[in-house]
């Protein structure tokens, strides 16, 4: 692959003495759909602000195809930004607020008014181009802002929560407007959110942020069955994590049992390792499995036709079972009753730390 | 069907009724009296109740009253303008850039003018612009004075922005400091430069509260008498100042009566058409 679009290179951000950006090293690829994730106040908002030159980092480097952005005014960078708040201007309608960017590029008045239109066509919302904005759907102003953004043929676009104002039915459609668009333009998009399901349905990679730092960048994939650390594993959600001993025969104990894994340790080291939800199996009657254990069933959730049972294995270890409801029958599944619960060595994976 | 008779709401009622009286009598009526007075007589130094049109026909035919009605409109106009524009960069300073401590701050100091009368501050402004005064003393000891300030219309304008400034930029400095952020951010995102952005989404944001600054400093201006009559000379004379001399000379009350109506019309008539401006709302 040639020089990335993006790089970060040391990047530090201080407001007054707290660090919302503690060094920062990464890249963006040209045309990869990039997600940063994590809890508020864990410093991705910042990290897309900086790109976008709405703030200056404190300290490093920042450089947009092999050029440094230091001294780029905001008004001077093509880093387009679809706010949370979408920040339409109100005093324009949908059409005069994609021609806004046109506008400063200095394009003349018919050419900017067809391309706008064009846009709001391709978006399916041309026929709102005379409307006012605040009498537009919360879908359609997400188009217009979209649109906005768009019209100026940029090499990334950056996206700050864009969708948390939504209806949940709108999430969805908008997730697959977006994906649509990326692959289409071969832009490189970079998507802030806190929404687990909005940055692993849509990116090719996950950049998981923790207290201004990167957790772990990876495919959804990687992240989901290979966390780097055990706030990923936390923060992801759809895993059981065990902590335990080394004991003499290379065997992890834990308050809930006795696991084999895949990998070596020695003899009295302190291991953690992740179960994803989905590989554990269930039984009534012991089965003739490795990793077996018991556990109390507590309660359980439906999504759909999957339903999420959830389970306390001795000493309080939570454990999530994700299963298809039909693959349940002939399981009791009263709260309070025990049931024999068990995963493969290869579906376990250590942590590191 | 049952009509149901809705009961007077005398709680509502004995709330609103201080204030329906205290408007009655001291606005609404001598409003009402004000305006059947244009219509009164003067004979011999002393008021008939009368319905004649002669005051008015004598007032506006006039060339006097028109050249004064003119002349006023035109200083509040200047008034209007120019505390807007001055007042705009320390409004945009105080909303943008200033500390949220020395806004606060700012505020304050802008408040303080108001402790004192408006009247007081002027014969201060007096002293200041006399031909005698601190300024004119600064500038002959330079060689370059002394300046004639004092009874002139400059005299008279820099009495309208005692008056209108420090309001003008508070009131700025609300609507400015309401603007959401993010749509300036939004501009510069999109390649607007800072002080295009100024102009294209700033001014149009706060368009409302600067219209109702300008509006504040339009009524002060235009109906008032100390400036143009202890700064500016009162020569020409404003039609505040008209009216005390028509109603001073000869008794002409109902002369009088007839300027102010034709100022209230004025206010009424400019404060909303600004007014009906600063809201319209877009088309849809």
């Amino acid at each position: 692959m040639a020089e990335p679009l993006v790089v970060f290179d040391n990047v530090v951000k201080r407001f007054g003495t707290f660090e919302a950006v503690k060094r920062m090293n990464f890249e963006i690829r040209e045309g990869e759909f990039l997600a940063f994730m994590g809890p508020s106040g864990c410093g991705k908002t910042t990290t897309l602000r900086m790109l976008a030159g709405l703030e200056q980092p404190t300290e490093g480097d920042i450089r947009l195809a092999g050029k440094s952005l230091l001294d780029v005014k905001p008004h001077e960078r093509d880093t387009p930004m679809v706010w949370q708040s979408l920040a339409l201007f109100p005093f324009l309608n949908a059409r005069e607020n994609v021609e806004f960017g046109l506008k400063m590029r200095g394009m003349d008045k018919p050419a900017r008014r067809r391309k706008a239109l064009d846009w709001l066509e391709r978006l399916g919302i041309g026929e709102f181009a005379e409307r006012d904005v605040n009498s537009l759907s919360g879908g359609q102003r997400q188009r217009v802002a979209l649109a906005r953004a768009l019209v100026t043929e940029p090499k990334i676009l950056l996206l700050d929560e864009p969708l948390s104002a939504l209806d949940a039915h709108l999430v969805i459609r908008m997730q697959g407007v977006l994906t649509k668009l990326q692959r289409e333009l071969g832009i490189t998009f970079v998507y802030v959110t806190h929404s687990q399901s909005e940055a692993f349905a849509m990116a090719d990679r996950v950049v998981i942020m923790s207290k201004g730092e990167i957790a772990q960048i990876g495919s959804a994939r990687d992240i989901y069955r290979t966390p780097a650390s055990r706030f990923v594993a936390e923060f992801v959600g759809r895993n059981n994590i065990f902590a335990g001993t080394v004991n003499a025969a290379g065997n992890v104990e834990t308050p809930a049992g006795t696991f084999t894994l895949d990998g070596k340790a020695r003899p009295g080291d302190k291991v953690s390792f992740v179960v994803a939800a989905d590989v554990v199996s269930l039984s009534v009657t012991k089965p003739a499995a490795p990793n077996v254990f018991t556990a109390q069933l507590i309660s359980e959730e439906f999504v759909g036709s999957m339903v999420t049972l959830f389970f306390e294995a001795p000493g309080d270890t939570e454990v999530k079972v994700q299963v298809q409801e039909r693959s349940l029958e002939g399981i009791p599944r009263e709260p309070g009753q025990t049931l024999f619960l068990s995963f493969d060595p290869s579906h376990a994976h250590i942590l590191k730390g | 069907m049952t009509t149901k008779t809705t009961k007077p709401d005398t709680y509502a009622i004995a709330w609103r009724l201080p204030l329906i009286v205290w408007q009655g009598l001291f606005f609404v009526g001598p409003l009402l009296f004000m305006v059947a007075m244009s219509f009164f007589l003067v004979k011999n130094y002393r008021m008939e109740v009368a319905l004649q049109f002669s005051n008015w026909q004598r007032m506006l035919s006039k060339d006097f009253f028109w050249d004064a009605y003119f002349f006023t409109l035109w200083l509040a106009l200047l008034a209007t303008i120019i505390t807007s524009l001055v007042a705009f960069p320390a409004s945009y300073f105080l909303a943008f850039k200033a500390s949220e401590r020395l806004r606060r701050w700012a505020i304050f100091f802008l408040i303080i003018p108001f402790f004192t009368s408006y009247l007081v501050r002027i014969f201060a402004w007096q002293v200041i612009l006399a031909q005698s005064g601190v300024i004119n003393a600064g500038l002959s000891y330079l060689g370059l004075g002394p300046w004639q300030m004092l009874n002139t219309q400059f005299g008279t304008m820099v009495g309208y922005l005692v008056l209108c400034l420090p309001l003008a930029v508070i009131l700025q400095t609300f609507s400015l400091a309401n603007i959401d952020k993010r749509l300036v951010e939004a501009a510069h995102n999109l390649g607007c430069g800072r002080l295009r952005t100024v102009f294209t989404v700033v001014v149009p944001l706060a368009k409302t509260g600067l219209i109702v600054a300008a509006v504040f400093c339009f009524i002060l201006s235009f109906g008032d008498f100390v400036s143009p009559y202890y700064l500016g000379g009162s020569k020409p004379p404003t039609l505040s100042i008209m009216i005390v001399d028509t109603s001073k000379s000869g008794q002409q009350w109902p002369r009088a009566a007839v300027v102010a109506i034709m100022m209230i019309v004025t206010l009424l008539v400019v404060a909303f058409t600004a007014i009906g401006f600063a809201y319209r709302k877009r088309g849809k």
